[in-house]
């Protein structure tokens, strides 16, 4: 790779980015999806030529009884109850307990998005199985004494499809990369089979009836389950933390030293995670290179540009009107706003980390946000809070103030001091030219994170010194629960000093400033949400039974 | 996201779902005279019934709510416009009660009708029963108040029991050398 860098530079040295090269981490539908994807397109062109023509119906049917036919005539007494017995489980209630143990099992591993999926893939292969079965309208083996259960038409097995999509979302939901998913892997087929044999053998099923059923649900399953959570931003693992976090060993990190050389000419000589517990919508890292001081990066992926999403619609239903605002289209985006904000503060000469710039992991999937890194910095909650300090991050809000900026997320996690100097980092909810009410809580949000190590009295006086006393109220007025960030509204509870209370007795009084404000926009979102929700839920619980769950 | 986006996407998916949901509440389609329909499988539902019920086109305000066909058998359930949602329902089953039930002149060549009434007023209540080789049909009626029995005289009249030997005799021509 080294020569192929050399070969791009121009004769001065100077190099052109990007260079052209394919992205480091490029996207790829695993091989297995696409096999079972060109096995379903091989029965659903099958499924469409027997709709238009009898002759594939013919020839599949005749080598279907060619098969079931020695089988079913050799039915022997000591194996037909067996059979019998799994032909009555299978169609009854083994898919129902897979799918509820699976969503049981995702809820509390809390992968609301996999669980999703599951129910989704079963809503579509019952759908996709129902409508096929109506069109082929096939009867169950002629010719065949059936001694088993089964209901409707033969072509897909719904059972076997639904039983097949559950434990496939099952073995996707639950099971970590690796032997864990190789071992479920292997029993679920060999449950499928056995179950497919045993609906052969009672003559209700056809052998092409359970092979497309098979391939509709794992091909379906696949395809959902690796566009909506691929296993690189999703992955499934256990007692690794917050599942925001992405995996930055194997290929990704393999990517990622790639990227930085490729594109920010840094040699990396080891990637680690760093402070995940203080980040959810990102995966923060601490890179160390080998011709200089650490870095550190944030890796965004498309989960925390859903995220964000959330977020932000989340926040525009809880306050309306003042959190009007949008959410990002892109993972560039989100990362090119960042890295602006990150300049434009460093230029306001507030405390910040300065940006080195970004590296495109996948382009429109993943990038890297690249800055300095703190060294020798410590979370403000871990020092002595010291009257130098107080005005210092005071002083920080000031300036944000000043320049017309909003940080919007000051909590003892992104307040780092270094050198007795406070630095505010993550400045992913920054924002320029933001409402009065946002820079009065940031202010209140600054004291609130002061006071958790030292006193309200002394926060409060220090503030006099650059802020007015109806700016202080204000900040207080309009500050509750809500608007503190998750980690410092913990920190205040723990504290057990009713910091918030205190801040306002100290201010002159004020009224609260309404948060909770509607606009017409507010409420046609909350009705539509609720409208979403409610239909979601409706749909669901009147096709339990149709999608195998009841 | 644009105000259009955030109303657009939730409603391509709500309009998707509900399609998908209806899809896969579809009924099965009724056991036609005319071939196709859920013929073969109702058939396959009764498997020593000598006959097969089928139902030639429905009398006006008649239309079918659902059909279940498994491995016990096979019910076509139907709404009307006048006698209510569910009126009547088409049994195709290995046995059926006629205990409380007298023998009435059959309208099915060779096939001997059964009746019982439940009531006549305020809605009809009663079970009309053919009994044959290996099986039975039965129509259960169970009308709204204030609603003619005749209607059910009508809905009758669009049975009829098909030998299985000339199901299979077709499935030969047409289809494959085996039967039913």
């Amino acid at each position: 790779m080294t020569d192929l860098v050399a070969e791009r530079q121009s004769p001065q040295g100077r190099r052109r980015r990007p260079s052209g090269e394919p992205p480091p981490l490029p996207h790829e539908l695993n091989r297995a999806a696409i096999a079972w994807l060109v096995a379903f397109v091989g029965f659903a062109v099958i499924w469409a030529w027997i709709v238009f023509s009898d002759a594939p119906a013919i020839w599949i049917t005749e080598r279907d009884l060619g098969i079931a036919g020695p089988i079913v005539d050799n039915r022997k007494d000591w194996l037909t109850p067996t059979m019998q017995r799994i032909n009555r489980l299978g169609t009854s209630w083994v898919t129902p307990i897979i799918g509820w143990c699976i969503i049981i099992g995702g809820l509390a591993a809390r992968r609301i998005r996999h669980v999703l999926l599951l129910i989704a893939a079963l809503t579509v292969v019952a759908a996709l199985s129902t409508v096929v079965s109506m069109e082929m309208s096939r009867p169950r083996p002629l010719g065949v004494t059936q001694i088993g259960h089964w209901e409707g038409f033969a072509q897909p097995s719904q059972p076997v499809a639904l039983m097949t999509t559950a434990l496939v979302a099952g073995g996707l939901t639950l099971t970590p990369l690796g032997r864990w998913r190789r071992i479920w892997a292997l029993a679920a087929a060999a449950m499928v089979v056995v179950f497919g044999l045993a609906q052969v053998y009672v003559g209700v099923d056809h052998p092409s009836d359970v092979l497309s059923a098979a391939t509709s649900g794992v091909a379906i399953t696949l395809l959902l389950y690796r566009v909506a959570a691929p296993e690189r931003i999703f992955p499934i693992a256990y007692g690794t933390g917050k599942t925001a976090h992405l995996d930055v060993t194997g290929a990704r990190g393999e990517a990622i030293t790639l990227g930085l050389r490729e594109q920010l000419g840094i040699v990396a000589t080891d990637i680690r995670p760093v402070g995940l517990e203080g980040s959810a919508g990102s995966t923060p890292l601490r890179i160390s290179q080998r011709d200089g001081p650490d870095i550190f990066a944030k890796l965004y992926a498309r989960n925390h540009l859903r995220s964000d999403r959330s977020y932000k619609l989340g926040r525009t239903l809880l306050y309306g009107r003042l959190e009007d605002e949008q959410h990002f289209t892109s993972v560039r985006r989100l990362v090119q706003h960042e890295d602006y904000m990150l300049h434009v503060m460093c230029r306001a000469g507030i405390g910040c980390t300065e940006p080195l710039g970004l590296i495109e992991i996948t382009p429109e999937r993943e990038y890297l946000l690249v800055t300095e890194f703190l060294t020798g910095a410590k979370e403000i909650s871990e020092m002595e809070v010291t009257v130098e300090l107080i005005d210092a991050g005071l002083a920080e809000v000031a300036r944000l103030w000043e320049v017309g900026l909003a940080h919007r997320d000051i909590k003892p996690a992104n307040v780092m001091v270094q050198n007795g100097k406070p630095r505010l980092i993550d400045v992913a909810f920054a924002q320029v030219r933001p409402s009065p009410w946002r820079q009065a809580v940031d202010l209140a949000n600054m004291m609130l994170v002061l006071a958790l190590g030292s006193s309200p009295e002394l926060v409060y006086e220090r503030a006099l010194l650059q802020f007015s006393e109806d700016e202080i109220a204000e900040a207080f007025a309009a500050s509750r629960g809500v608007t503190l960030p998750s980690q410092l509204r913990a920190q205040v509870r723990r504290d057990g000093r009713a910091l918030l209370d205190q801040f306002r007795s100290l201010a002159p009084d004020r009224k609260p400033v309404a948060i909770q404000r509607w606009s017409l926009r507010r409420v046609g979102l909350t009705a539509w949400v609720a409208l979403i929700v409610a239909s979601l839920l409706s749909i669901f619980l009147d096709n339990l039974s149709d999608i195998g769950l009841l | 996201m644009t105000t259009n986006r955030v109303l657009l996407i939730p409603l391509i998916v709500v309009v998707g779902l509900i399609g998908v949901a209806c899809s896969i509440e579809q009924a099965l389609p009724p056991p036609l005279c005319v071939g196709g329909g859920s013929e073969l499988i109702v058939a396959q539902s009764v498997p020593t019934a000598k006959l097969v019920p089928c139902l030639e086109p429905l009398p006006n305000g008649w239309e079918v709510d659902s059909v279940r066909v498994d491995q016990n058998g096979s019910v076509v359930r139907l709404d009307s416009d006048r006698a209510g949602t569910d009126a009547a329902r088409l049994v195709f089953d290995r046995h059926c009660d006629i205990t409380d039930a007298v023998l009435v002149p059959s309208d099915q060549s060779g096939v001997p009708a059964y009746e019982a009434i439940g009531r006549i007023q305020p809605g009809f209540l009663g079970e009309r029963i053919y009994i044959f080789d290996g099986g039975c049909v039965r129509w259960e009626f169970d009308f709204d108040p204030d609603v003619s029995a005749t209607l059910a005289i009508d809905l009758q009249a669009r049975l009829t029991l098909v030998p299985r030997s000339e199901i299979n005799r077709s499935i030969r021509e047409t289809f494959i050398d085996e039967e039913l």
